[in-house]
């Protein structure tokens, strides 16, 4: 369905591809896109250290970027790349040459769809700082579609933030649960805190939703129905 | 991590008095600061759980913290104090070495 297709996803830190939309990821990799995914820092900042905790400051690093290579496998992820800026200061990055090097990818990739956060929806000073450069790239190199992830079915009421229902993209994820399920649980030092995912998978799975949403960032092709992210 | 042994803690930390040493301290939700070097002149650990720390460095520094719960000396040498909540959330680090930590 959507082989040769290529998506490349801009985010912030190691478990934004899994617990925002890894429903999407896993559908679009199981139909056979070549998925890259970005991830700007290790997360090695974040306040969850395993539970009971297990980690400190200088061994989470290492700690996500693998349970990241573990949930790409979740989720069919073929490449992974960090851009290896502190945890919490993307947005003290220099931003052209943040932007230099996510154009740099898409000319490199061609993606057909670039994925990344609503520079003003972000809802973290990094997914904002991440979503901002990566917006600015692809309208440099001005190919492809974008689309701004969202969290859970706040996009279910968009009017809220100023959108409409035409601008909103819904994914219906429910054959890939599983996958989401399992990349959840390779972010093992996030995810520990969650009992319910570490119930047994029926129970865990009845937490997740059936779809994802993704608000438009540029112009959709004309008909393209909006149960897809990828332009026929 | 392992829980605090407070003076197990306060030999650790007067290996370091006299020393140059490299910091990491942060708030987990408000601040951090990563490597800045001071001269360590005296260290303090205080309370019964969750514990206080504190140095006094150049003369005329302080650097005080509370809510620290876990300690661990890494293979580097480097003492690494902690604060979690019960499930496992960091709310403070204060971390010590010689060397610089990894930017």
């Amino acid at each position: 369905m959507n082989k040769n297709k290529k998506l490349l996803a801009v985010f912030a830190h190691p478990d934004d591809e899994s617990f925002i939309c890894g429903g999407t990821l896993a559908k679009y990799a199981a139909e056979g896109a070549d998925i890259t995914l970005v991830s700007a820092t290790r997360g090695e900042m974040g306040r969850r250290m395993g539970n009971p905790p297990y980690l400190n400051r200088e061994t989470i690093p290492a700690a996500r970027e693998s349970e990241l290579q573990e949930a790409c496998k979740c989720l069919g992820i073929r490449r992974l790349i960090f851009f290896d800026i502190r945890d919490k200061t993307v947005e003290f990055q220099d931003e052209e040459s943040l932007i230099g090097r996510i154009e740099a990818l898409i000319h490199e990739i061609d993606p057909d769809v670039v994925l990344t956060f609503h520079e003003k929806l972000g809802g973290h000073p990094d997914h904002c700082a991440i979503g901002k450069a990566a917006t600015a790239a692809f309208r440099r190199a001005g190919r492809g579609s974008l689309y701004f992830i969202s969290f859970g079915d706040s996009m279910e009421y968009p009017e809220r933030y100023g959108y409409t229902r035409k601008d909103i993209f819904k994914i219906d994820i429910q054959a890939h649960l599983k996958s989401k399920l399992a990349s959840f649980r390779a972010h093992r030092c996030q995810t520990e805190i969650d009992e319910s995912i570490w119930r047994p998978d029926k129970e865990a799975l009845s937490r997740f939703g059936r779809y994802e949403y993704f608000i438009q960032g540029s112009p959709a092709v004309k008909g393209q129905p909006h149960d897809n992210l990828f332009p026929a | 991590m392992n829980k605090i042994d407070r003076s197990q803690v306060e030999a650790e930390l007067k290996k370091f008095v006299g020393a140059d040493v490299y910091i990491h301290s942060e708030a987990t939700s408000f601040v951090f600061v990563r490597n800045f070097k001071v001269n360590v002149t005296h260290a303090f650990i205080a309370g019964d759980g969750p514990y206080r720390a504190a140095f006094r460095f150049d003369g005329h520094g302080w650097l005080r913290m509370e809510a620290l719960t876990h300690a661990e000396v890494d293979g580097n040498g480097r003492l690494l104090l902690a604060g979690f909540d019960d499930r496992g959330r960091m709310n403070v680090a204060l971390h010590v070495g010689k060397e610089p930590f990894p930017e």
